[in-house]
């Protein structure tokens, strides 16, 4: 499922949008009632815009009701571009329109491109920096730590990690990259104002100040659920490889996934057991040719971040250092391949119940272990 | 016209005499009671004067008085009706005095004249035999339970009648020996039957041998109601004071039937609608135990905790803390023993299948935070051994060998608590779990690789303070379950594997 390396491929594909749409004071003001019209997706404004040459024009064919449904006909003419200006600058955000140097160029890819972007934060990342994390919300405890961890490497390597700022997995990401200190950037599906809950606030509020926050709906536009394949579709314009770390059937992911196949991102899943019904999404994408990867390191690896001038020896410093596990702590750790119940894993070791406890709990104390629900399982190195 | 006998009346799970007397006086035909009499004992005014009709006796057509005292003790329980017509019968000369004079009597009339089983004939007849009466007339169905005091003769009589006859010099209906001891009834589960869940049965045996309560999350069809149910059978036997005990609240209940000792420890599961009154004791007039009194030198196995009413969950500190249940209310305050093993059961999330590996829960985060924090509090606190218990896959369970018997395990039990009981004799705690923290902390004798392990789990685990004192505790358990005088690491490891976070994150083992 490797496209055609996506950094050898022009980062700013030519514009959709025609040039000088969105130039100038009035076309950008114009351009902010158009995006408050809830009836004027991307796609229809794009091509409204190829009709119309500017934003502008755009909006006075809505106003005259030549496009656009007759709701949008009446907001545009009661919506104040003014009124909507003072709303993007209390929430400290920045309006980036199509054609503004700080636009990502590479969600041109798209056959939707949004016509502008609210963001705070750094600027977006290059394509070739960004990576997208991402999974279901209702995830593991391993499934978390495993994001973090990827999270982690990804951050210490240089690359932004681009999730959606979602519960479990996404948050794990986001997370990881800001423990590492790197660069991390939300997409979110609704106004950049309207974050829920407090647990989500705190974190962009985090992300924020070192990464990057950016969403295509204006402030005060409520989280629903409609708009989320919306937000992945972002997810994966921003970046040149998706890694899916944890997916039910019938979740998130798998649009996501189809995303970045559409544009010819490169798509890489963490495998799980099949039993597990979280491991739905990512099983079937390696069936489909997706590129299995074990943790961060082998993402880091495919991805030659690793030749982008980050040493080794860095990397190195980083690694936990060795734990004193000892003879049967490790034989125990090598039978533990999933959830297992403690005394399946004494009955394999030919231990009693008695024996196995004391083994697994120095290995929980050594962070190696966990046990989630009455079974044990492995736990990557924090 | 006067006449007098003995009544008993109950005071909690106490039984205290009563001096009934009666006067029959001039005036229009009445029966007044005075002498605080409850509403239970007002009640049998219209029972009685038909009771002694029905027998065959005559109800003087005149003014009685009856006077129940001491007069400043509040008289409840239907008990009373049978002193009350004795004493009437007394008054107006159909029964000889003499014979009555040194015996207490108990029982609820019918309007036909038949004694029925009565509430709290053995707390009666322990009192009568306290107070140095010679012996007690009791209805025929509640004998067996008043023999088993000893030194005291039980007169057990079907109908009024057969009461009266008696005292009139025939001679005693059925002769009531004590009944013989009972053989040790096999209990209807035992642990042999529990396949899989090894853990969940050591950690129950843990209890068992310290009296810890439980706390068991898992999924539905987990089996912990299973499992909870077996923890009885694994207690050590009651002793005879301690069947005495428990046979006198179960009698105070209307639980007892003609039954006598009860030998097994007591298993009660209320239900979780069950209200305040229900589960501590209380109710209208006639204060009746309630489960946890019913579950004294048992277990108490609440399900699904979350879905009891937040006040009767709250108002198990304080039973949980000493022992008893004191119901106060305007006319003085009444105390039930209950000192029982809680075992409280709940799902690991609303839907109930987090942190299973083969069903996906459906729950929103915010919701599990909302149901976990409903599951801790106060009442967490008193639970030592907090455990997770895994719904099992078929190949898991088939993996499995059948369990030990229930009697094998209650053997070593009962080794381990009476090494408790050597060790803290002058104390008076019964056992580990009762043990208040610091003098836990300084009679557990913790080894050196012991007190290394507990001191890197405060690190690594974050354990609290409070999670520090319930691993010694449980640790000590272990050890004596072991034999060991000293706590080893593996004790301490094993007591901290029962230990649990109710962290919104997931369900996982933390301090």
């Amino acid at each position: 499922m490797r496209a055609d390396a996506p950094d050898r491929r022009d980062a700013r594909a030519p514009s959709r949008w025609p040039p000088g749409f969105a130039d100038g004071r009035a076309n950008r003001r114009a351009l902010l009632v158009l995006m408050s019209l809830p009836g004027l997706s991307p796609r229809v404004l794009l091509a409204l815009a190829r009709r119309e040459s500017d934003a502008a024009a755009c909006l006075a064919a809505v106003r005259r009701g030549r496009a656009g449904s007759e709701r949008d006909r009446q907001l545009a003419r009661s919506l104040q571009s003014e009124s909507i200006e003072i709303s993007v600058s209390e929430t400290g955000a920045e309006f980036v329109p199509v054609g503004s140097p700080r636009y990502p160029p590479q969600l041109e890819h798209l056959s939707d491109p949004p016509a502008g972007l609210f963001m705070i934060g750094r600027p977006a990342p290059s394509l070739a920096e960004a990576v997208a994390v991402v999974g279901a919300r209702r995830c593991s405890q391993a499934g978390r730590d495993l994001a973090r961890s990827i999270g982690r490497d990804l951050g210490w390597a240089g690359a932004c990690v681009v999730s959606g700022a979602a519960r479990g997995i996404d948050t794990a990401a986001h997370e990881g990259a800001l423990e590492a200190g790197g660069h991390t950037l939300a997409v979110l599906g609704c106004g950049i104002d309207r974050a829920q809950p407090s647990s989500t606030r705190s974190l962009l509020g985090r992300i924020a100040s070192r990464g990057t926050v950016v969403s295509e709906y204006p402030p005060g536009v409520p989280p629903m659920p409609f708009r989320f394949p919306a937000r992945n579709r972002l997810i994966a314009g921003l970046s040149r490889a998706l890694v899916v770390v944890e997916g039910a059937e019938g979740s998130g992911s798998m649009i996501s996934a189809d995303h970045a196949l559409d544009l010819g991102r490169e798509v890489f899943a963490v495998p799980g057991a099949v039993s597990n019904p979280l491991a739905h999404v990512p099983n079937a994408l390696i069936r489909e040719g997706a590129t299995l990867v074990r943790g961060g390191e082998d993402l880091v690896h495919d991805l030659g971040l690793h030749e982008l001038g980050f040493p080794d020896a860095e990397r190195a410093h980083r690694r936990p250092p060795a734990l004193d596990v000892s003879e049967r702590e490790r034989a125990v750790l090598e039978r533990l391949t999933g959830p297992l119940l403690p005394e399946t894993v004494a009955r394999e070791l030919g231990l009693t119940l008695r024996e196995i406890v004391p083994l697994l709990m120095a290995l929980e104390m050594k962070g190696l272990v966990r046990s989630v629900g009455g079974r044990v399982e492995p736990r990557l190195p924090a | 016209m006067y006449g007098t006998v003995i009544g008993v009346t109950l005071l909690g799970v106490h039984g205290r005499p009563v001096v009934v007397e009666a006067h029959i006086g001039r005036g229009l035909p009445s029966l007044t009671i005075t002498g605080l009499p409850g509403a239970s004992v007002q009640d049998g005014r219209d029972r009685i004067r038909p009771a002694v009709e029905s027998s065959g006796l005559e109800w003087p057509l005149r003014r009685i008085v009856v006077n129940l005292s001491p007069g400043n003790v509040r008289k409840e329980g239907p008990g009373l009706d049978l002193p009350i017509a004795i004493c009437v019968l007394c008054a107006s000369a159909q029964v000889p005095r003499d014979r009555a004079s040194r015996l207490a009597f108990v029982g609820e009339l019918s309007l036909r004249g038949s004694l029925v089983p009565t509430p709290g004939v053995l707390s009666a007849a322990i009192a009568a035999s306290r107070s140095g009466l010679r012996g007690v007339v009791v209805p025929e169905a509640n004998a067996a339970e008043a023999a088993l005091v000893e030194g005291l003769e039980v007169v057990g009589v079907p109908t009024l009648a057969e009461a009266v006859a008696y005292l009139r010099g025939s001679p005693k209906p059925r002769p009531v020996a004590p009944p013989p001891p009972q053989p040790q009834q096999e209990p209807e589960v035992d642990f042999a039957e529990v396949r899989g869940q090894a853990q969940a049965r050591r950690a129950l045996e843990v209890a068992a041998a310290g009296g810890h309560n439980v706390l068991m999350v898992g999924s539905p069809g987990a089996g912990k109601t299973m499992l909870a149910r077996r923890l009885a059978t694994i207690l050590p036997a009651l002793s005879r004071a301690e069947a005495l005990e428990v046979t006198q609240l179960h009698s105070i209940a209307g639980l007892l039937g003609s039954a006598g000792l009860r030998s097994a420890r007591p298993f009660r599961s209320p239900h979780h609608s069950i209200s305040l009154a229900g589960l501590l004791g209380g109710g209208g007039s006639y204060l009746r135990p309630g489960e946890v009194s019913l579950a004294h030198h048992g277990v108490l196995f609440l399900d699904e905790l979350t879905e009891f009413h937040r006040d009767a969950v709250e108002g198990l500190r304080q039973p949980l803390e000493d022992g008893r249940v004191v119901i106060t209310r305007a006319a003085g305050s009444v105390e039930f023993p209950a000192r029982f093993t809680l075992v409280a059961a709940a799902n690991p999330c609303p839907c109930g299948y987090e942190g299973d590996p083969r069903r996906q829960c459906r729950c929103l985060p915010h919701r599990v935070q909302a149901y976990r924090h409903k599951l801790s509090g106060p009442l967490l606190d008193r639970i030592d051994i907090r455990l997770v218990v895994p719904r099992l896959s078929k190949a898991e369970l088939l993996g499995e060998a059948a369990g030990e018997p229930s009697a094998r395990i209650r053997e070593r039990v009962q080794e381990a608590r009476e090494r408790q009981r050597r060790r803290y004799g002058p104390t008076g705690f019964p056992c580990n779990a009762q043990l208040p923290g610091p003098l836990a902390r300084r009679e557990a004798r913790i080894s050196a690789g012991a007190r290394d392990v507990l001191a890197r789990a405060v690190d690594s685990l974050a354990l609290t303070g409070r999670g520090f004192d319930r691993a010694i505790k449980v640790a000590r358990t272990i050890a004596d379950l072991d034999g060991a005088d000293q706590i080893a690491p593996e004790h301490v490891a094993e007591a901290l594997s029962y230990r649990m976070s109710l962290s919104e994150e997931s369900l996982i083992r933390a301090g």
